[in-house]
């Protein structure tokens, strides 16, 4: 649903001169708990501003101080919203090599039959799989430099690497790769041939110490896997392109601290604090009070900023630097789970072993989301099957409490598949709530105080343009 | 190897004096990141 907002004809030229009544822009107030400033808001266009909270009532009466300018470039945020929200075409590619994987943890969201059971595709059905995709892009990307990207997912991909590697040589011009692993089988060969080709890396760990890792992440005879990461974390010490999840439960929520600490001992550049996503009922046996999580979430992202002050060397948090950016530069986002519609089945696709196609690796575990086969029915075709269409029309502007918040497109309401299996239906929220806002809101106060630039990557604004300061 | 240490920058200081402040920058958008995986665009080497 485009929201452009067009003055009909014969309109007066003052229609929209008040906010928030009219043609005039909504502008909402925010308490950002900052004992100095607060945050006026324009929703539909993710427009911000920071007003001094005794000048709050000056700043939405006087047109000069914030209106004016507003009104004036509102079309153009709007456009950019737009296009960003509806006008993606797909450039990645979350593939499953095989949807077999070595370990059982608590809160996978590929069902437990599937990753002991499930298919492994061949080193030639691999290639012609890519070679799908290639094609595929070459068409839908049209004259770009940019590589559409590939990563090799899971279930856990290095349990079929002989398929994978010879795939990454034949087509390392064609793609940018990269792996997300559980790290069990990164052995010392795997490591060289990955990092020769600058294939970027994901490894999964829970905790800071095996006792607390071994709670939601073992093999299926109960096998401790936590040395094996911290074995290939050292190994890729200085390599750039790694990188870890953290997948945050009430197994772990208490230990975030020593957790951050040991990931930026180990110099790791940059980290996800996920929430745990509740889609399958596993999932939901360990997930964290909503305020508590916020509460932990951001007393390590305050850990990371105390390590970066005493050390020169930042730990990045990358979904919450994905929330500062969707703050300060929206198109800027890396991360496309907390915009809506979400870039499942729009930035992105996934692709199961066997060649079946979800919007998102979240969905290939629930058969109602497959929207076709790669090899049988064509990826245009799932891009545009009534599944996939489910999760792009999937729009905060359209269901509450979404459509009234202040900060709907700096969250996005993640995630579809977990709104839609824990919460009954598409145009719910998902599991968090709170989270979003604490998290918004502290993001709006390291702003205040001018300290966003210390939870970004160097250079995080090369290639950006501003648009509008005040 | 890992590049000698810089200390790190002030952060940046705020124009206090200032009633409202607002910054919105802008790129071509090409974000594919989910949740499930990183994707920092940092290349490697
Ligand atoms: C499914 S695994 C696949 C790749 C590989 N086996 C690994 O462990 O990294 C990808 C990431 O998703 C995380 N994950 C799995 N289920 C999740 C859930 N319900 N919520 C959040 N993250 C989840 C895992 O912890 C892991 O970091």
């Amino acid at each position: 649903m485009l929201t452009t907002v067009h003055t009909p004809v014969g309109q007066p030229a003052t229609a929209g001169r008040f906010c928030n009544t009219g043609y005039g822009p909504s502008l909402m107030p925010l308490d950002i708990g900052h004992p100095d400033w607060m945050a006026i808001l324009g929703p539909e266009t993710a427009f911000w501003s920071l007003v001094r909270r005794e000048r709050l009532a000056d700043a939405l009466a006087d047109p000069e101080l914030l209106l004016e300018s507003y009104r004036e470039r509102r079309p153009e945020f709007q456009a950019e919203m737009d296009q960003l929200r509806f006008g993606l075409q797909p450039s990645a590619v979350y593939f499953n090599a095989t949807d077999r994987c070595n370990l059982d943890c608590t809160y996978c969201y590929i069902p437990g039959d599937l990753r002991r059971h499930g298919a492994h595709m061949s080193g030639d059905q691999l290639l012609q799989a890519l070679a799908r995709l290639k094609e595929y892009f070459a068409t839908s990307m049209g004259e770009t430099t940019r590589k559409p990207r590939i990563i090799f997912h899971g279930a856990e991909p290095l349990l079929n690497r002989a398929a994978i590697f010879p795939g990454i040589d034949a087509f390392h011009d064609d793609f940018q790769f990269g792996i997300q692993t559980n790290s069990t089988l990164l052995d010392a060969e795997a490591i060289d041939f990955l990092t020769t080709r600058a294939v970027s890396i994901g490894l999964s760990l829970d905790g800071p110490e095996a006792a607390v890792t071994d709670r939601t992440r073992t093999a299926w005879n109960g096998d401790s896997v936590h040395a094996a990461v911290l074995r290939s974390l050292e190994r890729l010490a200085d390599y750039p392109a790694l990188s870890v999840i953290t997948t945050v439960t009430t197994a772990n929520l208490d230990r975030l601290l020593p957790l951050v600490d040991l990931l930026h001992e180990m110099k790791v550049p940059a980290c996800l604090l996920n929430p745990v996503r509740c889609t399958l009922p596993g999932a939901r046996t360990v997930k964290p009070d909503d305020r508590a999580l916020a509460t932990a979430l951001i007393a390590a992202l305050e850990r990371t900023h105390v390590l970066y002050r005493a050390s020169g060397r930042k730990l990045i948090v990358a979904n919450y630097a994905n929330i500062l950016l969707a703050i300060l530069a929206p198109t800027a986002r890396r991360l496309m789970c907390d915009i809506s519609p979400c870039g499942g089945g729009r930035a992105f696709f996934a692709v199961a072993a066997s060649g079946d196609l979800f919007p998102c690796s979240e969905f290939i575990g629930l058969e109602a989301f497959r929207g076709g086969n790669l090899f049988q029915d064509g990826i245009a075709n799932a891009l545009q099957s009534a599944p996939f269409k489910l999760v792009t029309g999937r729009d905060v502007e359209r269901f509450a409490p979404c459509n009234t918040c202040a900060i709907r497109h700096y969250c996005g309401s993640p995630c579809p598949a977990e709104a839609h299996e824990m919460n009954g239906a598409m145009e719910r929220t998902g599991a968090f709530c709170a989270l979003y806002e604490e998290l918004v809101r502290h993001a709006f106060r390291v702003i205040a105080d001018g300290r966003e630039g210390d939870f970004l990557w160097e250079g995080w604004d090369a290639g950006t343009t501003t648009l509008f300061a005040l | 190897m890992q590049p000698e240490l810089k200390k790190p920058e002030e952060s940046k200081k705020v124009d206090t004096s200032k009633p409202v402040r607002a910054v919105r920058k802008s790129c071509t958008a090409d974000g594919v990141g989910l949740s499930h995986y990183i994707l920092m665009d940092r290349k490697a080497k």
